[in-house]
């Protein structure tokens, strides 16, 4: 198999299910697909159980595929992963650390396990914003700092590819921004970030890329941008006084209108001046005219259908089975 | 070597060790404190008394001697009575004498730094095991057998260095009281060649103990697998086992008992009585006893280990871990 020149991580066909002493047997990956290329800074979405962390956990040689192709930095994985592993920093998970131990001596540790240079132990820890605690022990630590703890053992190496799973789990407002802001560093520095994350606004705010899954299966993946707008449907808020008589003209005109308290939302608009107009003509001004574009919340909701129904709550497994959907931005 | 020096670090720094190092000095210090309260040095009225207890011991025995040689034509029958010459501290009582009880001292710190390393060793991989701390390691070396293989050896000397340090100085200090408020006894050469070849079967069961003990937690992905292992072991097999096999009259129960091994380890042979051996023979002409020897128990061992400590390399190559 040839692998394209600038794929960082290419997974093809993943399969992986979780089978019991008692015979049970749970689809972790069912033929999962996907490609990061150098440079990006790619989102991983998925509803909780969907198998973002089964697919890092198995692309870093930590639970074995059953069937499927990966690689990494241009290598097989898992088998050239002792080669890779000193260019790949990752965080799967929280990762726990011996409590006992101070937050230097965590990461001096693991910088003599991995023959790291014992002066990037200072450097990562002023970089995750630990340089002034770095001499409590772990267990003093906040479920926050300890997450920068983590974020700094994926640094310590120097990676070309940082993976990172939740990396913003526990941290407060401020450390969430400093998060994107070191994220988008590394980018800048030429680093290709994959991350895993339930914030989907922050994944719109720091990645350029983003695959989306859904029971064990790819249901969109492309630059954001790209995904938004295989979702946008031309849908327009509109103001205005006579909100009966606006939604009768426009139903007239041919575009779907759904009729709100205080304005209507009207789909398939491909001229929005039109609505002006045609409004205007009858005597009705029209106080607000704003696009309704989809943020990644609304399209991964949509996606995965893992919106919650209004009064019966929602169960981990109810999400969408992906079907043949086709974005136009597949890779 | 990294990976190993970081291990020791990591090894040294569990509280759960330093509570079991902790508990280890308690007990040496325990029995150590008891032998001091139970002996005195021996009075010049006490010697006085047991050497004159030697003197008329010894002329018993001459007296036996030449009564057994005018009734025997076996001089070698006789010689059974002077095998052992009376020495002046089988007279001394309340008196710790190094030489006689160092030897039974030593079985209980080897058993105490067995149960000692078989804790440790478990709890070193399934804590690391239970919390992550496996899996953040293999992230930095994902080389699965190279990760255990240097934490069990780390583990091992740890253990083996600590154990080592730990005879020398519980030997020395009961040696220190028989000097002091005890007796020496006679320390012949022959018998620190026997105390020497003791503690060495010994640190071996340590050892052994440490490399089941990380085996098991190995294979049960938790600490609490080989604390189960030993506890169902002891009650489904050697008590329960046991009598079974009394109820079905099994002959030779003993030599399906892993204690038994463990004793033929330390003493380098066991004998025990089968009960059935004789039951359509003649008496005399029936061998109802049987050994068990340090060669035996050797492979006994070795068998143990490749099923414990190889299953538990070969389960990890493949597994999923959390």
């Amino acid at each position: 198999m040839v692998w394209p020149m600038t794929a960082v991580i290419q997974i093809e066909g993943l399969r992986k299910t979780f089978r019991t002493f008692r015979g049970g047997a749970r689809v972790a990956l069912n033929g999962f697909d996907m490609t990061v290329e150098a440079g990006q800074v790619h989102g991983f979405l998925g509803p909780n159980g969907s198998g973002k962390t089964t697919t890092l956990r198995t692309l870093l040689g930590l639970v074995r595929a059953d069937d499927g192709h990966m690689s990494i930095l241009g290598q097989r994985a898992p088998e050239a992963l002792p080669a890779v592993a000193p260019r790949v920093g990752a965080i799967v998970e929280s990762p726990q650390f011996f409590g006992n131990f101070t937050g230097r001596r965590t990461l001096q540790l693991l910088a003599r396990a991995g023959g790291v240079p014992a002066e990037r132990v200072d450097a990562v820890l002023a970089q995750v914003g630990l340089r002034d605690r770095a001499g409590e022990r772990v267990k003093a630590y906040s479920l926050g700092m300890k997450q920068r703890l983590a974020v700094a053992s994926a640094l310590l190496k120097q990676p070309e590819l940082l993976i990172l799973d939740e990396p913003a789990n526990g941290l407060d407002p401020a450390g969430i921004r400093e998060m994107r802001d070191l994220m988008r560093e590394l980018s800048a520095a030429g680093i290709t970030v994959l991350v895993s994350s339930h914030i989907l606004a922050e994944i719109q705010l720091i990645c350029d890329h983003v695959t989306i899954i859904s029971r064990g299966q790819r249901v969109a993946t492309g630059p954001v941008a790209a995904v938004l707008s295989g979702f946008d449907k031309g849908e327009y808020r509109v103001r205005v006084g006579d909100l009966d008589r606006a939604a009768g003209v426009l139903t007239t005109a041919g575009l779907p209108v759904t009729r709100n308290d205080d304005h209507l939302v009207v789909a398939d608009v491909a001229d929005s001046a039109w609505i002006s107009e045609q409004l205007g003509q009858r005597g009705m001004w029209v106080t607000e005219l704003t696009p309704i574009t989809p943020d990644l919340e609304s399209v991964f909701l949509q996606l995965t259908a893992a919106a919650p129904g209004p009064s019966v709550p929602r169960q981990v497994d109810d999400v969408v089975q992906p079907g043949p959907i086709d974005l136009g931005v597949q890779p | 070597m990294n990976l190993a020096l970081a291990e020791f670090s990591r090894l040294a720094a569990r509280r759960f060790v330093l509570l079991m190092t902790m508990l280890l000095v308690a007990a040496f210090g325990v029995t150590a404190a008891t032998t001091v309260a139970g002996s005195h040095e021996p009075t010049t009225a006490e010697w006085e008394r047991a050497e004159q207890e030697v003197r008329f011991a010894e002329a018993r025995i001459e007296q036996l001697r030449q009564d057994c040689e005018r009734r025997q034509v076996s001089p070698t029958f006789c010689d059974a009575y002077v095998e052992r010459e009376p020495r002046i501290e089988d007279y001394l009582f309340g008196v710790f004498v190094f030489s006689q009880e160092i030897t039974d001292l030593v079985y209980f710190m080897i058993a105490f730094l067995a149960l000692f390393a078989f804790l440790v060793a478990a709890s070193f991989v399934g804590a690391e095991l239970t919390s992550g701390g496996m899996t953040n390691l293999l992230l930095w070396r994902p080389q699965r057998v190279t990760v255990l293989g240097t934490k069990l050896g780390t583990v091992l000397a740890a253990v083996l260095a600590l154990s080592a340090v730990a005879s020398v100085l519980y030997i020395g200090a009961f040696y220190a009281i028989a000097e002091v408020t005890g007796v020496p006894g006679d320390l012949d050469g022959e018998f620190w060649r026997d105390l020497v070849l003791s503690v060495t079967r010994g640190l071996g069961l340590v050892l052994f103990a440490a490399a089941i003990g990380f085996g098991a937690a190995t294979l049960g992905r938790h600490t609490a697998a080989a604390l189960g292992l030993i506890a169902t072991y002891a009650i489904v097999w050697e008590v329960g086992a046991r009598i079974v096999f009394e109820v079905v009259e099994l002959g030779r129960p003993d030599q399906y008992m892993l204690t038994s091994y463990i004793g033929a380890w330390m003493a380098g042979e066991v004998s025990f009585y089968d009960r059935f051996a004789c039951t359509d023979s003649f008496g005399s002409l029936c061998q109802s006893q049987y050994e068990v020897t340090w060669v035996h128990a050797g492979a006994v061992f070795a068998i143990l280990l490749a099923a414990i400590v190889g299953g538990a390399f070969a389960t990890f190559r493949h597994r999923d871990l959390a």
